[in-house]
């Protein structure tokens, strides 16, 4: 199995413009924490340079000195500052210029919610605006730049840790607990995040888009989407097959019958950029191998293949989900 | 007798005779490997240790192979997750944790003058264990059921049998049975440390190297025992359904982490230490001088042993914790440098103030220190919460777990073997072909994990089998992957070197010029160990004391014969070494042997769901167990006591405190309930998890306040009753001791009943939530406890109606004092905790 | 270790008076040597408990409060007497240092050096464990 990501470079303000600078790497920041973090990343790395130099020269001019070069006294000296002191110095006052990065940042009761729960292998989303309808999506999350957004991390099988490194630092989704992660956008762009803790065969292969959208943008597309999938979605031919194969079963699609919990909601499948949480560009001969086969994209994935599936029939489901924007 | 009684030829000769023929090998072909000598035993457990490490490291090889280029199909998935999770667990409970055991046992009693270690056979024991526990755990893979959750096997992934196979079964069970040998082998070191130097040495004149696996081995003793408790609750969720890591029925996923990790950061300093250990041997041979700031040293190896017990949390950063909590192991994990610092300077400082020699393992050496300092300053930055958010389960954390443990354990290990190999096998190795491994592996390390640094920060987690190109981390990886064979090349030079070593000169004795005792050995080695136990008074003693070497060999010290035709070593008292006890050693046997292979029995057959098998295992094993007991321990002397010459005589059998024995059993106990400490800690981490905690309702209501009373009182009773047969038994009473054993026996047995009668009269359901579960764990740890409890006092009933337990030879009854004290203990806590504690007994 | 005797047994007779006669009577051992880390370890698991149980049973943890500091204050004066013991014993009169020699007051010596230089660090992981206390003060 040739592992088939896709290939989405060039892709808005995210995409990669050398070393260091990919869509999922700790220095693209967007977000107030991964930037502070970044900083901290910086003169730390820096701090160990000049420490490790130090030490490796006092290693060289103690291999190289005459015999005898010192005194009993004088290295019991060296050993007291240089092992001693010096680092506790040091250590204590990076320990004390850090605490204050532990805090996290303030929740108000008006700020926006949005409930991840990660599942084998995908991420399932539930946007809970205050006074509004939750809104319910999977495998792409969207916040608004400059508001204050409270993550509350799930997960549904096995442990899962949500990581945007471009937003803030990890955080683990545990069963039976809810883990609360602040963010605040710094800037709109596409990024990427993937799950960090290992979660089964595919944890490879459960990564998800994150867009960072101007806070109008933002309302306007979270208004959009509450309602159902686009007119008519019901009556095409695609949808027919998807009823007949029982994948109504598993998922939703909102405007049809298909209300189903265990998989992804598909309502509004085909306006996301990737399929399969963030492995396949979303287009309709990808989603025809996907429907057909998952697991052979997705080890482990718990949505069967369907090896009887005509090519027709799977073809039909694709069009109609590509459709569903 | 003084210096000079040794001057006749003829006495010499009729010693060495008589020593020979006492420590003359077995032969034949199974008869040899019924060996128990430390030197055998140590070189088996170095070889095999040796040979996982390669067997791991070749794994590691085809994980880098996959990883070469994004999107790479080599291997699959699954086959990857065996991969890393096998590569994992091998290098930590195969290679490093035995190999310092397996240097330890080599080395231990060279550096102490003693014969062999205190326990002979528990070695080979340990060694037993470990080989058949490694080859079942590493075996899996041939058979596509090796473990695949990581080598921390976090649940609940790991305990949902949909979810995971045969492999975390494997895992669990085979590697509990290799930590129980190394807790034995902790016990084995900690004796043989404290009770088994020679007269003379006091304290502050031990070899560094001891004080490091002093501390180690109590390290050991402290944190293997969570990780037990931890296999405890895993295997009952596994085998019985009982849920302690099920969120649906109240379990948390998160006490494993805990368990675990209290493991598993003093694991982290349990392989460094030994390592670090070698250094402060060779590098006061290649400066020619005393280590500086030999109390430094000690203060930096209890001090890291302290503050390693409270860093477990910082593997836990992201779980969601309170901050502030996570803020106090944050301080820690910045303290421990301190003094890992402290050894580096230590090191610095003596090369600086002597007179360098340079030499291969000196290369080794400071080579190592170069990277481990990387790993160490990487250490303090992830040892930062908010760093460690970012940098936590990426290939950062990679990079700096490896170059911590490649500059701390495993090159340093390389170095050793340069160093000692001459002491083992009379030859030298290769200076040039070690050199050239040196380079080899120094620049493939560097060019291995250093680029991880980076791919970890540009978005590549740990764990995947694959990434995608779009994260940019491609070449990165490929500089990893042409690394990781520069590095395997290294290694593959120093099996060449050690492959040709058979072939090579003999070299000098003490070719380094070093000034410890373990350089008395002799190219031409005899087994005996030491022709005779020397007087200390310097810590370099071959360098310091006059005409040592001669006195030693000519046997002008102590203990220079074997008139008995016995294996014996002395037995010193813990601050100053003088002189206690002439002990005698375990000859070779295969009760070992057959003990280890049917301990093994018990937990492959359990693995594969066999209880009937297992069952009988484990009463085959309990029989070896007594056997051996009986055989080979507390064994009444043909006298009183021995001279071991320049008129001192000293007794041959002691017991209670000052004998090796009490002190066996009293370690072997402080790690037992620590075991326990897990499991009611794993009480009230639940009871902080729930408001009603017992939840109440059929099947969840606790046991009541008057079983667990009635048991709690009929163990004391039980405990009285040994303690008063033990009085009783010295005052020479002994028809009341016995009948006090054996009554104390009938109480342990009806605490059994009592402790049982609690949660069954509720009725205590324990696959429906976690409270039941974790209740009935505490009440069947402590019966089970009450049961082995029973035993002892009908083996020490039985010992003392065979006569082989006396007034005067009394050590059986004072060791299973010592058991019963940590029994009344474990009662108090659990009755306490399931019946009284608030809302418990209701 | 009952057959332990310490050096300097004949001295024991004599009862020592004053402050100072008494610290000087007392010997270190082995098991005084694991006295100042075992303080930080008391206080560290004191720290982590306290917070970690009233942030799981009661949402909040006491805002700092005056018990966190009598603790912290008790195991730092443990610790600096402790050393302070270690630091007179270490000054025993004798030979002039490395002090490695195989006598009474080599060895005392050295286990009084050990022991107060493990008092440093125990008395700086203490300052460690205390810092998190005082700058966040709440369970998120």
């Amino acid at each position: 199995m040739a592992v088939p990501f896709c290939l989405m470079n060039g892709d808005g303000q995210g995409a990669p413009r050398g070393v260091g600078s990919g869509r999922q790497s700790i220095f693209s920041t967007f977000g107030a924490e991964a930037e502070t973090l970044a900083g901290l990343t910086w003169w730390m790395t820096a701090g160990a340079v000049v420490i490790f130099v130090a030490v490796a020269t006092l290693i060289v001019m103690a291999l190289r000195a005459r015999r005898n070069a010192i005194t009993h006294q004088q290295g019991m000296r060296l050993v007291l500052w240089a092992g001693g002191i010096v680092p506790t110095v040091v250590l204590l006052s990076l320990l004390v210029s850090t605490l204050p990065q532990m805090r996290p940042i303030a929740i108000a009761p008006g700020d926006l919610r949005v409930t991840v729960e990660g599942e084998q292998f995908w991420w399932r989303i539930r946007y809970r605006p205050p006074g509004a309808a939750e809104l319910v999506t999977a495998n792409e999350l969207r916040i608004p730049v400059g508001r204050t957004v409270a993550l509350e991390l799930e997960a549904g099988d096995v442990l899962h840790s949500f990581w945007v490194p471009g937003l803030a630092g990890k955080m683990d989704m545990v069963p039976g607990r809810t883990n609360t992660l602040v963010v605040r956008a710094t800037r709109a762009g596409r990024f990427r995040g993937q799950c960090a803790e290992f979660c089964g065969l595919s944890h490879a292969l459960m990564a998800f888009d994150v867009i960072a959208m101007e806070p109008a943008a933002f309302d306007r597309w979270l208004a959009e989407r509450r309602g159902p999938a686009r007119d008519g979605a019901a009556t095409e031919a695609g949808a027919r097959v998807f009823a007949a194969y029982g994948c109504a079963a598993c998922h939703a699609v909102r405007g049809t019958n298909a209300a189903g919990t265990i998989g992804p909601d598909l309502t509004h499948i085909g306006a996301r950029a990737t399929l399969g949480a963030g492995i396949l560009p979303m287009d309709a001969d990808h989603l025809r191998r996907f429907v057909k086969d998952a697991p052979a994209v997705k080890p482990g994935a718990r949505m069967p293949a369907y090896p009887h599936m005509t090519n027709d029939d799977a073809t039909a489901i694709a069009r109609w989900l590509e459709s569903l924007t | 007798m003084s210096l000079h009684a040794q001057d006749d030829p003829q006495l010499r000769a009729d010693q060495e005779r008589r020593l020979r023929a006492v420590w003359a090998p077995p032969t034949g072909w199974f008869g040899r490997w019924t060996d128990v000598n430390n030197n055998r035993v140590g070189i088996w457990y170095t070889l095999t240790a040796f040979t996982f490490m390669l067997f791991a490291g070749v794994l590691a090889l085809i994980m880098r192979t996959q990883l070469a280029a994004p999107g790479n199909d080599l291997v699959s998935a699954s086959t990857f997750n065996q991969l890393f999770t096998l590569h994992g667990s091998m290098m930590m409970f195969l290679f490093a944790v035995p190999m310092f055991e397996a240097v330890a046992v080599i080395l231990l009693p060279q550096l102490l003058g003693a014969r062999d270690l205190p326990f002979p056979r528990l070695s080979a024991f340990g060694y037993w264990s470990f080989l058949i526990g490694g080859v079942f755990v590493g075996g899996s893979i041939f058979f596509n059921v090796a473990p695949d959750g990581g080598w921390f096997m976090y649940p609940p992934f790991t305990t949902r049998t949909d979810l995971s196979g045969l492999g975390a079964d494997i895992w669990m069970l085979g590697l509990s049975f290799i930590e129980v040998s190394s807790v034995a082998a902790a016990v084995e070191l900690i004796v043989g440390v404290l009770k088994t130097r020679p007269p003379g040495m006091r304290l502050n004149l031990m070899p560094l190297y001891a004080w490091y696996i002093l501390v180690v081995a109590v390290m050991i003793l402290f944190a293997f025992p969570p990780l037990i408790a931890g296999d405890i609750l895993f295997e009952m969720e596994r085998l019985l359904g009982w849920p302690f890591f099920d969120a649906a029925k109240g379990g948390d996923a998160i006490l494993w982490q805990h368990l675990f990790w209290i493991f598993g950061h003093p694991e982290v300093y349990i392989v460094f230490l030994p390592s670090i250990a070698l250094f402060a041997m060779m590098v006061p041979t290649f400066a020619q001088r005393h280590l500086l700031g030999y109390p430094w040293i000690v203060l930096a190896a209890v001090g890291t042993a302290f503050l390693s017990f409270g860093l477990w949390v910082h593997h836990m950063f992201t779980t969601g914790l309170p901050k502030i909590s996570l803020a106090f192991f944050s301080a820690a994990s910045e303290a421990v440098a301190i003094p890992t610092g402290i050894q580096i300077f230590v090191f610095i400082a003596t090369m600086w103030a002597g007179r360098v020699t340079w030499s291969t393992p000196l290369l080794y050496a400071f080579g190592s220190i170069a990277i481990f300092v990387i790993g160490g300053l990487t250490g303090v930055m992830v040892a930062i919460a908010p760093f460690d958010w970012q940098a936590h389960d990426t290939y950062f954390i990679v990079a700096h777990l490896h170059y911590v443990l490649i500059g701390g354990t495993l090159i340093p290990l390389m170095g050793g073997l340069y160093y000692y190999w001459p002491l083992i096998t009379g030859k030298k190795l290769s200076d040039r072909v070690g050199r050239t491994a040196f380079w080899f592996q120094f620049v493939g390390a560097n060019l291995t994990f250093f680029p991880m640094h980076f791919s970890g920060l540009m978005g590549m987690p740990r764990r995947v089998f694959t990434y995608p190109a779009e994260l940019g981390v491609g070449g990165l990886n490929m500089a990893s992957t042409i690394g990781s064979y520069v590095f395997a090349v290294g290694v593959l030079l120093v099996c060449v070197d050690l492959a040709r070593s058979p072939w090579r000169q003999k070299s000098p004795r003490n070719p380094w010029n070093a000034g410890t005792l373990e350089w008395l050995a002799h190219p031409d080695d005899e087994d005996w160990g030491i022709r005779s136990v020397p007087l200390i008074t310097s810590r370099y003693p071959i360098w310091d004391q006059k005409n040592f070497v001669r006195n030693v060999d000519e046997g002008r010290f102590f203990l220079p014969d074997a008139q008995e035709g016995r294996r014996e070593t002395i037995i010193t008292s813990v601050l100053d070494a003088r002189p206690v006890q002439v002990i005698r050693l375990g000859t070779p046997s295969a009760k070992p042997m057959v003990t280890a292979v049917a301990l093994g029995s018990v937990f492959i057959l359990t693995t594969y769901h066999l209880y009937w098998a297992a069952l009988a295992g484990a009463v085959a094993t309990l029989a070896m167990v007594l056997w051996w007991l009986w055989t080979g321990t507390a064994e009444i002397p043909e006298k009183e006591e021995k001279s071991i010459g320049h008129g001192l005589t000293v007794p041959l059998y002691c017991s209670g405190g000052s004998s090796a024995g009490w002190w066996a059993m009293f370690i072997t106990m402080m790690a037992d309930a620590t075991a326990f400490s897990g499991l009611v800690f794993g009480y009230y981490f639940f009871w902080t998890r729930h408001d009603d905690f017992p939840p109440g309702g059929p099947g969840l209501d606790g046991p009541g306040a008057f079983w667990p009373m009635v048991a709690l009182a009929v163990t004391l009773a039980s405990w009285a009753m040994t303690v008063a047969a033990r009085e009783l038994n010295a005052r020479g009473a002994e028809g009341a001791a016995r009948g006090l054993l054996g009554a104390g026996a009938i109480a342990s047995l009806a605490a059994i009943g009592a402790g049982l009668a609690g949660p069954m009269t509720t009725g205590l359901e324990p696959s429906l939530h976690v409270y039941p579960a974790i209740v009935w764990t505490l009440v069947i740890w402590t019966v089970a406890h009450n049961g082995v409890g029973a035993i002892m006092q009908l083996y020490t009933l039985a010992r003392s109606i065979a006569g082989r337990m006396t007034p005067r030879y009394d050590a059986d009854v004072r060791n299973i004092t010592v058991y019963h004290h940590f029994m009344a203990l474990t009662a108090i806590v659990t009755y306490a905790t399931i019946g009284l504690f608030p809302g418990a007994g209701s | 270790m009952k057959n332990e005797s310490p050096p300097h047994e004949s001295r024991e007779g004599d009862r020592p008076r004053g402050l100072r006669a008494r610290i000087l009577a007392l010997r270190v051992t082995l098991w005084t040597l694991i006295v100042p880390p075992t303080v930080w370890a008391v206080h560290f698991l004191f720290c982590y408990l306290w917070v970690s149980v009233s942030c799981a049973k009661l949402g909040q943890f006491p805002r700092f409060t005056t018990a966190f500091v009598i603790g912290t204050g008790a195991a730092l004066a443990i610790i600096v007497a402790a050393g302070a013991i270690a630091w007179v014993q270490s000054r025993t009169p004798g030979d002039p240092p490395p002090h490695d020699e195989g006598t009474d007051i080599d060895r005392l010596r050295f286990i009084a050096k050990s022991t107060l230089l493990l008092a440093g660090l125990s008395f700086v992981a203490v300052v460690f464990t205390a810092a998190p206390a005082l700058m966040l003060t709440d369970c998120r």
